[in-house]
């Protein structure tokens, strides 16, 4: 019997763990650019570091309780962000490698989300069913590229309180203004 | 018998591992000063040469050991290597591949700055020691590198998080700033 149970969660532990993982993106293909950039950073707030903070992290303390609550709910956030010296030092197909991942199931591009900064922004969410799983930021300039990725459920509420906080570069990100007759 | 002796090879074999694992965590500063010492050829200060040459980058090192002026790391629990004026020259990104090939399994690589333009390398690693956090912060520049090993409060590690680079920066002024006193 044990046996049987050892072997089915073998069987279903890594399939679990792939749906969990699914707005995970690979962001390996960018390493390359490193060894051009004038200054990458690259941040991983991985799931054991918000275990680590919301184990340890007090509400008593205004610090302690600012942080939990930015990564409360959230499964992991990860940054890759290059600034370089000259135009054209990264290619279309780098941006494309992220891109690509972004075009797959349950990812849908938001409309209207802006950066006071110069350049493009691009914000997508992975959508399961009603949920949120994920986000992802593309930010393109000449000179720079910013990929941002948060694991689990997130707003732009969240993603504009994370900006510029938890190593995530200052965006600038601005929500879509709400409509006259919406409000 | 059968049964006991296999619990009993289980037990001897699951002590060894820990143990391998429990030195090979204690050793992880030092293998990275010793990784920076063969990839670079250069060689670390100790406190005592520093103090010995009169350089005030270990008054405050020795106060932080001590438990004086801290306020980051917890009284004894810093470690510190400081490379001075040597030659760091060689491929920073096969630096960095060894550096998170050697840590990444009991460390967390919380943030990494790097440039290409002027070879600037900043690596802020963490994990968890029972109920205190190991925060390892290592800097190299063209000239001059530094490796820091602090244990961090629960207060301390909110800032960190907060603002992993600045916390960094900040835990390796502590270790090294020169002492305006």
């Amino acid at each position: 019997m044990k046996i049987l149970l050892i072997s089915l969660l073998l069987i279903f532990a890594p399939a679990i763990v792939t749906k969990a993982q699914d707005s995970r993106i690979q962001m390996s293909s960018l390493d390359h650019l490193v060894a051009k950039a004038s200054q990458t950073i690259d941040v991983n707030i991985d799931e054991r570091l918000i275990r680590i903070s919301a184990k340890f992290l007090s509400n008593d303390d205004p610090d302690e309780k600012r942080v939990k609550e930015l990564v409360n709910g959230i499964k992991g956030i990860y940054v890759k962000s290059f600034e370089f010296a000259n135009d054209g030092e990264y290619s279309p197909a780098d941006v494309e490698s992220v891109r690509a991942q972004l075009r797959g199931p349950g990812w849908t591009r938001l409309v209207g989300v802006t950066s006071k900064k110069d350049g493009n922004l691009e914000v997508y969410l992975l959508l399961e069913g009603e949920k949120v799983g994920g986000m992802a930021v593309l930010h393109t300039d000449d000179r720079e590229l910013t990929v941002v990725n948060i694991v689990g459920p997130v707003d732009l509420d969240k993603l504009a309180a994370l900006d510029g906080h938890l190593g995530i570069p200052d965006l600038g990100i601005e929500k879509p203004k709400a409509k006259k007759d919406e409000q | 018998m059968k049964t006991t002796r296999c619990k009993t090879f289980i037990a001897i074999v699951l002590f060894t591992f820990a143990s391998t694992t429990v030195r090979a965590k204690d050793d992880d500063f030092k293998s990275v000063v010793k990784m920076i010492e063969d990839f670079y050829g250069v060689k670390h200060q100790g406190i005592p040469f520093l103090a010995k040459t009169g350089m005030k980058v270990a008054t405050t090192a020795a106060r932080i050991k001590g438990g004086q002026a801290r306020r980051f790391a917890e009284a004894g629990s810093i470690k510190l290597a400081v490379f001075d004026d040597q030659d760091f020259d060689g491929d920073f990104t096969k630096f960095r591949t060894s550096l998170n090939g050697a840590l990444n399994a009991t460390w967390i690589p919380l943030i990494q700055t790097l440039s290409a333009t002027t070879q600037d390398q900043n690596y802020v690693f963490l994990r968890e020691a029972g109920d205190k956090f190991n925060v390892l912060v290592i800097t190299i520049t063209q000239r001059d590198a530094t490796v820091v090993q602090v244990n961090l409060s629960r207060k301390n590690l909110a800032l960190l998080l907060k603002d992993p680079e600045g916390t960094g920066k900040s835990i390796t002024e502590e270790a090294t700033i020169i002492d305006q006193e």
